[in-house]
């Protein structure tokens, strides 16, 4: 077991790749009650072309069918799932991303139990098209709970404008028509090739003892069989730098316009220190130019053009990335253009004090400090920059090393107008009745 | 669970040193007793202190000066709790041990002592351009529940079964109410927080119990109160006589709001056992309405059920397709009988027994939610600690659930859904 201090931070971290391909990483957090233990695959709603298992042909599988199988993961031949995590007082839970399912439980007792629920029950998978079919029924309400929620459809929205082929743009959950077609048998087929010991992460942090947590995992994962790891063949289509819809807009039941503002990020195809820099530098120049500090902001706040719904933001993965600035807003119009405006004058004078830039990295490096208390954060951020080839611990050195002009030529890529596109919600036209 | 002192009349400083965070977080609460005229003021109040102050008269300044402070977290909010109004100034701060060569922690002391005793005023008032648009960012902020379906359609159920009550007032006001607000009402309001309000202050991280409380003493002079304020259960004195509402707005989803009412409160000897009670019934996912309404029937994702105890309510809430509004209800009706019939298993029982127990020593783990619900509990027991919470709930028996179960009353159904959905008229 390798074992690293972070002294800064004040943190150690104990890794291990078991046998089977499993990265391990416990992180003991002293005066913590829970303990809390994430199990993911790095296999999201963008997977859904690839060479599976012992086959050679690709193929395409129906939108929603990870977070279809993230559901029924939980359905066994003896029952549900949750009621075994109950009876141990573990909170267990799951979520897919688009490009991670993950695993879940916290408890502040019986942890080696639970443990052993968790790393069981992803590991033996039970699908008959009888439960299949039951849950489209479970799945289509959660689909029709997001279809009525305007902020989700505004990010979706946005995220379509911009991508013309890459699967970023398919709803995570899919549609009530596409998870009509997903049978068993396709389950089944992603399963065996994602769920791969090799292909996945478990992360353990809060009260826990390393070695013995170690070892129990090692004893576990070595008493079960598992095919030899395989490389997975993963197809993702070729996309154009500029957008596909420069704007639409949708009405819906809503008092107030809410608009986002998209720019299609250039330099996505990274990862490592490359990824860790460039994610980190396009964050300090959003929050610089747009951020609650910055003059564009006081200006649109006292010109009452945005609420506190106000964001502004930029993520990204291998293959895909977006920044994203909006609010709810009686004034779309003017908002957009003055957003427009901001990024062309920085572009063409990047206005920025050094002692300006020291303040958001103070900033950031704050705000990390925090996230460092919530063992949440810590193990799906971990499993995230473990998944780019990044490690979470070296955001604050990576901070403290950026430059000025890593800084400026990250903004410089949102210059582009061909990659600006806007979408809009829009309240009904209210009859007098 | 808190080291606690009284730094003057009605003025109480609570702190747990603890070295798991790597961060200090600090937090006011003034209490009043809840109307919806001043929930508005101090609404607005919250805003107008949040934007700028005496030292930094701007907003921008403002917010640089938190930059600078490692991104120091200062923000007030408004909540109520049963019959009380909270307005609450907290701030989180990184501790100096994981900065070299800095004094952060003082620094936000100062700033603290800045935002409450120094607020911007010109002639005695405040600027009224930003009176005029914070006004407004409350007013669209109450607006926007609109948006959030499941908000609303628990806020019109609440209006329905408990109009002009506490339990419907929300810790923002109404539209109207934040309109009629002037100048004067919120200069009044910031000296209530200075003189008379009740005021419980928090401080969560790796401190010196006795510098900490030097140091809140000669930063902070707050007077004596001299009123005491009253206990913050509320007990209705208006009742809808309506049962059921079906309210159409163009979405997909339907969303079923079921109230039930109980005379067991907080307060209440047997509030630990009405817990566990609403626990078996809709607390988790073991519970009866999410194995039977999502599980068994697939009629939902979400289905489960709260315990709003200084109220005496139990809601039910669950998302359904708009046409299965009866059979939802008479699914969830199904689920409640039972229990009041004594059908309670052992696994049930010790199931929620440990959820319950996880889910209270689990808070401990943010400091926020040892300040809550420290700040909650203390109302019955100053030596509050989870353990002795937790013994409470060891004893109960299915026999003690069933009583419970039977004290519990279906009040009134709340239907929001699309125009294809349910008619019940």
């Amino acid at each position: 077991m390798n074992k690293e201090y972070f002294k800064q931070l004040d943190e150690t971290l104990y890794k291990e790749t078991l046998s089977n391909g499993l990265d391990v990483y416990i992180l003991p957090k002293k005066g913590f009650s829970k303990t809390f233990v994430t199990f993911t695959t790095k296999y999201g709603s963008i997977d859904r072309e690839f060479i599976p298992l012992g086959k050679d042909e690709p193929v395409v599988v129906p939108d929603g069918i990870a977070h279809f199988l993230e559901h029924k993961m939980f359905e066994k031949e003896e029952g549900d799932v949750f009621q075994k995590f109950s009876e141990k007082g573990a909170s267990a839970n799951a979520f897919t991303s688009f490009t991670r399912t993950a695993y879940l439980f916290s408890s502040t007792d019986h942890v080696l139990d639970n443990t052993k629920t968790l790393l069981d029950f992803v590991q033996q998978p039970y699908f008959t098209e009888q439960t299949v079919e039951k849950e489209k029924g479970i799945i289509g309400q959660e689909i029709t709970m997001y279809d009525d929620q305007p902020d989700w459809r505004l990010y979706f929205g946005t995220i379509e404008n911009m991508y013309k082929e890459h699967p970023v743009k398919i709803d995570i959950a899919g549609t009530i028509d596409t998870i009509s077609h997903i049978t068993a048998e396709h389950l089944y087929e992603c399963y065996n090739t994602f769920y791969h010991p090799s292909n996945m992460v478990l992360f353990v942090v809060g009260a826990v003892n390393p070695e013995e947590m170690m070892d129990f995992l090692k004893a576990d994962q070595a008493a079960k069989t598992f095919e030899e790891p395989e490389e997975i063949k993963r197809f993702y289509p070729e996309e154009q730098k500029a957008v596909d819809l420069k704007e639409r807009t949708l009405q819906m039941d809503v008092q107030k316009p809410k608009v986002l503002f998209g720019i299609k990020a250039s330099n996505t195809d990274i990862s490592g220190d490359e990824m860790l820099n460039y994610e980190l530098a396009m964050q300090i120049a959003i929050e610089l130019v747009f951020g609650r500090s910055s003059a564009f902001y006081q200006e649109i706040y006292e010109n009452g053009w945005i609420d506190e719904s106000y964001s502004a933001d930029f993520s990204m993965e291998q293959g895909y990335g977006f920044t994203m600035i909006g609010s709810d807003t009686v004034n779309p119009t003017e908002l957009n253009d003055k957003i427009k405006e901001t990024i062309k004058s920085y572009a063409s004078n990047w206005n920025v004090e050094d002692e300006d830039l020291q303040r958001i990295v103070r900033k950031k490096i704050g705000f990390f400090l925090r996230a460092l208390n919530s063992i949440e954060y810590i193990a799906n951020q971990f499993t995230r920059y473990s998944f780019n080839d990044m490690n979470l611990f070296d955001v604050v050195p990576a901070l403290e090393k950026l430059t000025m002009d890593q800084v400026k030529s990250a903004f410089l890529s949102l210059a582009d107008e061909d990659a600006h596109t806007v979408f809009t919600i829009l309240p009904f036209e209210k009859n007098n009745d | 669970m808190f080291q606690q002192f009284e730094l003057a009349s009605g003025v109480k400083l609570f702190v747990r040193p603890t070295e798991q965070f790597k961060t200090i977080n600090i937090s006011f609460k003034w209490k009043q007793s809840l109307t919806v005229e001043k929930a508005a003021v101090r609404a607005v109040l919250a805003n107008i202190l949040q934007f700028n102050n005496e030292v930094y008269p701007t907003n921008v300044a403002f917010r640089k000066r938190l930059d600078d402070l490692y991104g120091a977290v200062l923000y007030f909010d408004t909540t109520k709790k049963g019959s009380h109004h909270i307005f609450s100034l907290n701030a989180e701060t990184v501790n100096d041990a994981y900065l070299s060569n800095e004094k952060i922690v003082d620094e936000v002391f100062s700033l603290l002592h800045t935002v409450i005793f120094k607020p911007n005023l010109v002639n005695g008032k405040f600027d009224e351009s930003v009176v005029k648009r914070e006004k407004e960012q409350v007013i669209e902020r109450i607006q926007s529940m609109y948006d959030d379906k499941t908000r609303y359609a628990q806020q019109r159920l609440l209006e329905n079964i408990r109009p002009n009550s506490p339990a419907s007032i929300t810790s923002n006001g109404t539209v109207e109410t934040v309109k009629a607000i002037t100048n004067d009402q919120l200069i009044d309001m910031h000296h209530d927080l200075l003189t008379k309000d009740d005021l419980s202050i928090y401080i969560v991280g790796d401190v010196n119990v006795q510098e900490i409380k030097e140091k809140m003493q000669s930063h902070f002079s707050f007077a004596d109160r001299t009123d005491n304020i009253e206990k913050a259960v509320d007990t209705p004195d208006e009742r809808n006589n309506k049962e059921f509402l079906h309210e159409i707005q163009d979405m997909k989803q339907g969303k079923l709001h079921i109230a039930y009412q109980t005379p067991i409160t907080f307060f209440s000897e047997e509030f630990p056992v009405m817990q566990l009670t609403n626990g078996i019934l809709g607390g988790f996912s073991h519970s009866k309405i999410f194995m039977n309404v999502r599980e068994k029937e697939s009629m939902a994702y979400y289905a489960s059920s709260s315990y709003s105890s200084l109220y005496g309510l139990i809601f039910v809430l669950a998302g359904i397709d708009s046409n299965l509004q009866e059979k939802a209800v008479a699914l969830i009706d199904e689920q409640l009988k039972a229990m009041q019939a004594g059908e309670i298993s052992d696994l049930e029982l010790n199931q929620t027994k440990s959820m319950l127990t996880n889910q209270l020593k689990e808070a401990l783990d943010s400091a926020r939610a040892q300040i809550e619900i420290y700040d909650q509990y203390k109302e019955l027991s100053a030596s509050f600690t989870v353990e002795d919470w937790v013994e409470k709930w060891m004893n109960v028996t299915k026999e003690d659930i069933q009583q419970m179960a039977l004290t519990i009353e279906k009040e009134f159904v709340y239907f929001l859904s699309g125009k294809e959905g349910a008619t019940n008229e």
